[in-house]
């Protein structure tokens, strides 16, 4: 049944939508955790405040680059309540760089040594921008010179992206519980395996002797893999002092210093000839990677279109600024922005439609069609011609385009039915909003041939079976077939036991809604099977190394995403109306869920595109936005309506979701931008002020 | 709960501190919400003013010349009774400690959530005297009036869902979960003002609350499903 397609596609809202024909997609499954979480009774990392707890938080540079000259150590561990004061270092790179940390009994008492240090600081001059220290790119080779020089255009720009920070709502937090013999270690975390490997050595205890515990986590977004600073401290001091530790920052160390999505620059010169033809040309990029020189790769070129002989290069460049780390789908929105819009400005300057544009030069045939799907729901036709409008309201269309590989995750799975009739479904990995906990209940329950609600799921706990970390979108695809093959495991025992006991074939016997059949006549009800098994449970294992799993399935993620947005050009106010998002993900197991992943990966592009920038101040290195009011992200009133669209034709196997659709959403709305102004904003994020100067850059808005 | 009986010792001045370690080491000298707050948790009469103001605001009886507008709170800890959820509940906080802490630290209601701390996210909504208030700009201390009501309140002592939360789960109006509990508070203090919002003035109602991981579509829809409205139409179907 997993191989089953269906070539409709399917709408939201739920009641609206065409009912689906295929079995692969379950229309019904609500959040098996939706419960918890609209009850309040969900308990995250953050809340889990503990007898005895010491609360610890750390000595913060508060500029750009700085040297702590003087503080009063002695006057913070007088201040009542407070355990423990240590100073580490004495200069900061950036702000939020730590040089220390004070442990107190409770969070008032911490905020008041910090206050009784009396740090002065030393200010530096720092960099803020990668714009501040890039080199040239490098010379064009002999074999891209010759091309430029045959081309009939030489089109050239160069495209910008700011650094976007994860903005989690519940920020990095480790709460670790030691009594000197065991400990707990609650993490919120999108990697309890990452956690539970880095963590013993600050516990300093074997990993025999610890569990750690992720039942809920408030985002992640590719910022929540390792323990960070504030896990080894957490489990430093729970080490030292026996006593449960919470370490938790606060709003603006959580923009500072947890990553972030790397700033980007790309330059390009490509030749084309006049009929549209691109001969090739050079793409240089480079990543602002904050106070290390690393990861701020760029994917740009992505692929996806057939650009000729392209010479790439990248430079990554350090200035005072955090860390960058893996954000959801890592140097592709970035890389895409620049790709979409770039492709976007050679149509028009030779003349030829964008959707038209993409179907010659996009190297995916599932691709072509979704363009023809998404400009029919967009209302393509439309679209007038790019610059044409004088309005002072202008509309504008837009397209982009997404793909991720089929890439491997190892994943254990266990499916457990007790003698009472209750089943767990049970792996290591988390669930951080993806749906991953519905995604295994549903399988576990359908594979086993019971309904879900005898399926309790357990995860976020490391003494369970080894699940992947949640990155690279590849939780569900690595683990549903670990727990389909868990789940036959358990019923081909079931069944063994019956057939023994009741002298039967298994072969003849089946499992189907809790009940046993033989041919079409149902002997055994759940609560009489189950008490045929010869132990007090019946543990049925699965195990996925990747590819070579019989249930992995054919296929990869492609998407292409439209977006139809209105411009004022007196306040260079950009409203988006619509998206429409087609994305396919192989089999879909819990279509709300599925939706939601979606959607949310569009909201998070178009904030990308149109808000959010962490803004370093040019004097003192210092950020400007640290909080949730000026580092705007996109919120209800800037709601566009969004119609995603699931499209598994020709695929099969479970497929990578969380990542792809976050990836062309800015890229569609830059292109939609440039058709309604006739002029590009190559500058992300699309803020009132550039609209403007876009407009009047060529003697005024004509 | 470990921190219910520290404070700050006498002659400290509390009014220059601030709640972030970066801001608390620099020496820019901003003002933090929590630096105002200190200042007024230390002076009495300042205390007395703000809860004054409340009462009036929000009781018919505020002009009684009996009620204990002369009392002084602080500068140490001191026991007070708030109304959560129809239950008093007796706890010992300091002057500047907020309802959101006095929630989630003293009296373990951890559903209301700690996000942004200065009243840009809605995470830790929760409804006082019937008024959606974010509990991190409000002081314990000026609670203790009033009627509070967090998301612990909604679902009945059965486990019984309110529509609102049921309309959530069934349009999967949530991912992580963690803005779940301050936009539950909100879509109800909404659905008191208006029985069957408009999509805009559903957007307007929520817009005091963030998702960071994007489900304002399928929340628009539960609210809507929850007042007993249709959902956002298919633009297939001839809606926008």
């Amino acid at each position: 049944m997993a191989d089953e397609t269906t070539h409709l596609p399917t709408h939201m809202p739920i009641e609206n939508r065409p009912r689906n024909i295929s079995r692969s997609v379950n229309d019904h499954t609500s959040r098996l955790d939706g419960v918890a979480k609209v009850t309040g009774r969900a308990a995250y990392t953050r809340d889990r405040y503990l007898d005895n707890q010491l609360f610890a938080g750390f000595i913060r540079c508060p500029w750009g680059q700085a040297r702590l000259e003087s503080f009063d150590r002695e006057r913070a561990l007088e201040v009542d309540g407070v355990v423990e004061v240590e100073l580490q270092g004495r200069s900061g790179e950036y702000h939020g760089d730590i040089v220390g940390h004070i442990v107190a009994e409770s969070k008032p008492a911490l905020r008041r040594a910090m206050n009784a240090l009396g740090a002065t600081w030393r200010r530096r001059p720092s960099l803020t921008r990668l714009e501040d220290d890039m080199d040239d790119p490098p010379d064009v080779n002999a074999a891209t010179r010759d091309l430029l020089s045959e081309a009939e255009h030489v089109f050239e720009a160069t495209y910008t992206t700011p650094v976007q920070t994860h903005a989690c709502l519940e920020t990095h937090v480790l709460v670790v519980d030691h009594d000197g013999e065991r400990a707990t270690v609650y993490a919120s975390t999108q990697g309890t395996s990452v956690v539970n490997e880095q963590v013993a050595e600050p516990l300093d205890l074997p990993q025999s002797k610890y569990e750690v515990v992720c039942e809920y986590v408030g985002g992640g977004f590719g910022s929540k893999f390792p323990i960070g600073r504030e896990g080894q401290l957490a489990a430093s001091i729970a080490a030292k002092y026996k006593r449960p530790v919470m370490c938790d920052l606060d709003r603006a160390e959580e923009h500072l210093d947890t990553g972030n999505r790397p700033s980007s620059r790309s330059t390009v010169r490509i030749g084309v000839n006049e009929d549209g033809t691109i001969l090739g040309g050079r793409i240089h990029t480079w990543g602002g990677t904050g106070v290390v020189q690393r990861g701020g790769g760029v994917r740009f070129p992505s692929g996806r279109f057939d650009f000729g002989e392209i010479q790439k290069s990248h430079h990554d460049v350090s200035f005072n600024g955090g860390a960058p780390r893996p954000m959801r789908a890592p140097g592709h929105p970035q890389g895409a922005f620049a790709e979409e819009l770039m492709v976007d400005e050679i149509a028009e300057l030779v003349g030829v439609d964008p959707v038209e544009y993409r179907k010659r030069l996009d190297t995916s045939d599932a691709r072509r069609e979704m363009y023809d799907l998404g400009a029919e729901l967009i209302g393509w036709n439309q679209r007038e011609a790019t610059g044409e409008q004088r309005r002072a309201i202008r509309r504008g269309f837009g397209v982009g385009s997404t793909t991720w590989g089929p890439n491997r995750s190892n994943a254990e799975c266990e499916v457990v039915i007790h003698q009472d009739g209750s089943v767990e479904a049970r792996t290591g990995t988390q669930d951080i909003g993806t749906g991953q906990k519905t995604i295994m209940g549903v399988l576990a329950a359908e594979h086993l041939g019971v309904p879900l609600r005898n399926v309790e799921v357990r995860i976020g706990r490391s003494t369970l079976p080894a699940g992947p970390p949640s990155g690279g979108s590849v939780t569900a695809p690595g683990t549903s077939p670990a727990m389909i093959d868990a789940a036959h495991d358990a019923r081909r025992q079931l069944l063994d036991a019956i057939a023994e006991q009741e002298d039967l074939n298994a072969d003849d016997l089946r499992l189907e809604g809790g009940n046993v059949y033989r041919g079409d006549e149902r002997i055994l009800e759940w609560s009489r099977a189950v008490r045929r098994m010869r132990n007090d449970r019946i543990t049925g294992r699965g195990r996925s190394t990747g590819r070579d799993d019989p249930h992995w399935g054919e296929g990869h993620s492609d998407g292409v995403q439209f977006v139809s947005l209105s411009v004022d050009v007196e306040t260079g106010m950009i409203r988006v109306d619509k998206v429409i998002a087609i994305q396919s993900c192989g089999r879909v197991v819990a279509r709300k869920t599925a939706e939601s992943q979606i959607i949310g990966g569009v909201i998070q592009g178009l904030s990308f595109a149109l808000y959010e920038e962490k803004l370093l101040d040019r004097w003192t290195g210092a950020m400007v936005n640290p909080d949730l009011e000026m580092y705007k992200i996109l919120g209800s009133r800037d709601m566009p309506h969004i119609v995603p669209v699931l499209w598994d034709k020709g695929q099969s196997g479970v497929r990578s979701l969380g990542e792809p659709p976050v990836i062309p959403t800015a890229g569609a709305v830059a292109g939609a931008v440039f058709n309604a102004l006739g002029r590009p904003v190559r500058d992300l994020p699309l803020t009132p002020d550039k609209v403007l100067a876009a407009l009047d850059s060529q003697g005024g808005d004509a | 709960m470990p921190d219910s009986t520290s404070s700050a010792p006498p002659g400290r001045p509390a009014d220059t501190s601030s709640d972030h370690p970066a801001e608390a080491s620099s020496d820019s000298g901003g003002v933090s919400r929590r630096s105002f707050i200190q200042t007024l948790g230390v002076s009495a009469a300042a205390g007395a003013w703000a809860r004054r103001e409340q009462a009036a605001a929000a009781r018919p009886d505020a002009d009684d010349p009996d009620a204990d507008d002369l009392e002084t709170f602080g500068p140490g800890a001191q026991h007070i009774t708030l109304s959560v959820n129809g239950q008093p509940l007796r706890t010992q906080v300091e002057p500047q400690t907020t309802l959101m802490e006095a929630l989630r630290w003293h009296l373990e209601l951890t559903g209301t959530k700690e996000c942004c701390d200065r009243g840009a996210c809605g995470a830790c909504s929760v409804l006082v005297d019937g008024r959606l208030i974010n509990s991190c700009m409000m002081l314990a201390a000026d609670a203790r009036d009033a009627e509070v009501m967090t998301i612990e309140g909604f679902a009945g002592d059965n486990g019984d869902l309110t529509a609102v939360q049921e309309a959530f789960i069934k349009h999967d109006a949530l991912q992580c979960g963690y803005c779940t509990p301050g936009l539950i508070v909100a879509t109800h203090a909404l659905l008191a003002r208006h029985h069957q919002p408009t999509l805009d003035q559903i957007k307007a109602g929520l817009s005091g609350n963030l998702c960071r991981c994007g489900a304002y579509t399928n929340i628009f829809n539960a609210v809507l499903d929850a007042s007993g409205q249709s959902p956002i139409a298919d633009p297939n179907n001839g809606g926008v």
